[in-house]
């Protein structure tokens, strides 16, 4: 082993508390297995609708929050890559299947109430709400079945929320979002869709796979 | 838990393309027509069980049929027949990707003609079928009935502020403008409105561009909105209202809308033209007409009552409407148009 090795172990040796603490401060990864699923109603103002995902969480920071002049409590800001299938029904326009994976980023108030922003992209199937015929060049008449089409989906989103495991222990949270869908290239422009989600996230596992009893998702 | 639920995804998604054709007085059909790459809506409401239908060809290009569709319309209309309202390619509900090149006014013609052998086939070879074009749909319809293997599909057309030529409509628009501006707009309240729209008309004498073409249109709406003899009529908001109770796309129908306003379409409308072959029309003719219609003026109207060649034809000025008689002075569109089906079906 070289001199330059044995100085580099030695310096990594002496400073490896700092750089865990640092760590445990600032940003930290979360265990993997911290995921997440969320089901909610993925509605567009009356027509209904629902929407499943996975939650695989990045990394979170803890900052300070100022409460009043001379009183600052912990927030989190985590991020989040998360996987959903979602679905609504608009009676007589279309049934719109949709896969999306998105980049979160949610803020944890130390009360346990939640803010978050989201986007990215996906892929679009919808399904024609009649039934829906074609006519060939000699005028005979068929039915296409499970007629639709393709779209490229892009989805930017908010909403707000609370989570039990902050204070309470329980690992659920609740949420509702509202999303912008737009889906291209629909009749060569672009189509736009707000829907609102109101639902609830659930972590079922801890790192070692099993819930300890009493733990957080969110150290203190 | 997961499978019962794409279980019923499932179902769902298998049940809303089930066929639903229904005959009675008061039936609500919706289907789709798919063709060159657009899947076009089609809302079948009224008395089907009366065998007889008026298949409505809706203004724009790509404003969509909802807004014809009032309460006045299904109480003193859809009682006595089925009407058709047709969403175009590129408007309303009507869905597809990328079609931009099939957005012509041929390719919408086929589909007209694809729309009305659909409908036979749905509700029966021998209905009695009428056409109903308003504004742009009075070219779809125009360029339709002038086929004379077409115009024996259907038992009747209804050309309502229907324009069958757009080089005649903006020389018609502007003679118009500049005339009840100079008579009537200049010694009205809006007189300073007037001048401008004078002025421009002034300037530009004829053989008009795309951007005058649509600068004589906006000033047309303005003028209409400036005349207190009109009835006047808030399309948004008639749009809007109706939106749960139709279930309307609305993020849908204004996305064709602005796509089609603005598209190359509308070049190929500008020299649109259909009034040498109107002698071929030989059907049943019902014409209605806004006095005030600035958009499509009366003259226009005129132009294509006098060329068709059909020995059944009425023509019928509304003195309270401007371009939009069917929800301006919806009492007489209903009971015209409920006569002349009455006479000839």
């Amino acid at each position: 082993m070289g001199n330059s090795v044995k100085i580099g172990v030695f310096i990594t040796v002496l400073f490896r508390c700092y750089i865990c603490q640092a760590q445990s401060d600032s940003i930290t990864k979360l265990p993997d297995s911290h995921f997440k699923l969320k089901l909610s109603s993925n509605s567009s103002v009356i027509y209904p609708g629902i929407s499943t995902g996975i939650e695989i969480p990045v990394h979170y920071i803890k900052e300070p929050e100022l409460i009043r002049k001379s009183e600052k409590r912990a927030f989190f800001k985590t991020r989040f890559v998360s996987a959903n299938l979602s679905w609504y029904h608009h009676p007589e326009f279309h049934d719109n299947l949709y896969f999306t994976v998105e980049w979160i980023m949610r803020r944890i108030r130390s009360g346990g109430f939640t803010s978050e922003f989201s986007g990215g992209p996906g892929y679009s199937r919808t399904y024609l709400a009649g039934t829906t015929y074609t006519v060939n060049e000699s005028g005979d008449i068929s039915v296409i079945k499970n007629a639709g089409y393709n779209y490229a989906l892009v989805t930017i989103g908010g909403g707000l929320g609370y989570d039990f495991s902050v204070k309470r222990k329980i690992p659920v949270s609740v949420f509702s979002k509202i999303n912008m869908l737009s889906m291209f290239p629909y009749n060569s422009t672009i189509y736009f869709r707000p829907v609102l989600e109101i639902g609830i996230r659930y972590a079922p596992v801890c790192a070692n796979g099993i819930r300890r009893k009493g733990s957080v998702l969110y150290p203190k | 838990m997961k499978i019962i639920y794409f279980t019923i995804l499932l179902l769902l998604l298998s049940g809303c393309q089930k066929e639903v054709i229904t005959f009675s007085t008061k039936a609500s059909d919706v289907f789709y027509v798919e063709n060159a790459g657009a899947s076009m809506r089609v809302l079948v409401e009224g008395n089907t069980a009366s065998n007889t239908f008026i298949l409505v060809i809706h203004g724009g290009p790509g404003a969509g049929s909802f807004v014809y569709n009032t309460n006045y319309i299904s109480q003193n209309l859809e009682d006595k027949c089925a009407m058709v309202y047709w969403d175009q390619r590129n408007a309303g509900a009507s869905q597809g990707s990328a079609n931009s090149n099939n957005l012509q006014l041929s390719q919408m013609v086929d589909d007209l003609t694809k729309v009305i052998k659909v409908l036979k086939y749905r509700y029966g070879q021998n209905m009695s079928l009428f056409l109903l074009g308003h504004s742009f749909g009075g070219l779809i319809s125009a360029a339709f009935v002038t086929r004379s293997e077409d115009q024996i599909m259907i038992k009747g057309l209804i050309n309502v502020d229907g324009s069958h030529n757009y080089p005649l409509n903006d020389s018609l628009t502007r003679q118009m403008l500049l005339t009840f501006g100079l008579r009537q707009g200049l010694y009205s309240k809006k007189a300073q409105k007037w001048e401008k729209i004078i002025q421009y008309c002034l300037r530009h004498t004829g053989n008009f561009t795309l951007e005058e073409s649509q600068q004589l249109e906006t000033y047309a709406i303005k003028a209409e909105s400036y005349v207190d003899s009109i009835d006047k009529i808030d399309l948004i908001g008639t749009v809007l209202s109706h939106s749960i109770t139709d279930k309307s796309p609305l993020t849908s129908i204004l996305v064709n809308l602005l796509y089609s306003e603005d598209s190359d379409f509308n070049k190929e409308l500008l020299v649109a033209n259909y009034s040498g072959s109107l002698s071929a029309v030989t059907i049943p003719v019902l014409v209605l007409w806004g006095k005030y219609d600035f958009i499509c003026p009366p003259a226009l109207g005129e132009d294509f009552f006098y060329r068709i060649s059909s020995k059944d034809k009425k023509m019928v000025i509304s003195p309270v409407s401007g371009h939009n008689l069917i929800l301006q002075d919806e009492k007489l569109f209903c009971y015209e148009v409920s006569a002349f089906v009455k006479k000839y079906k």
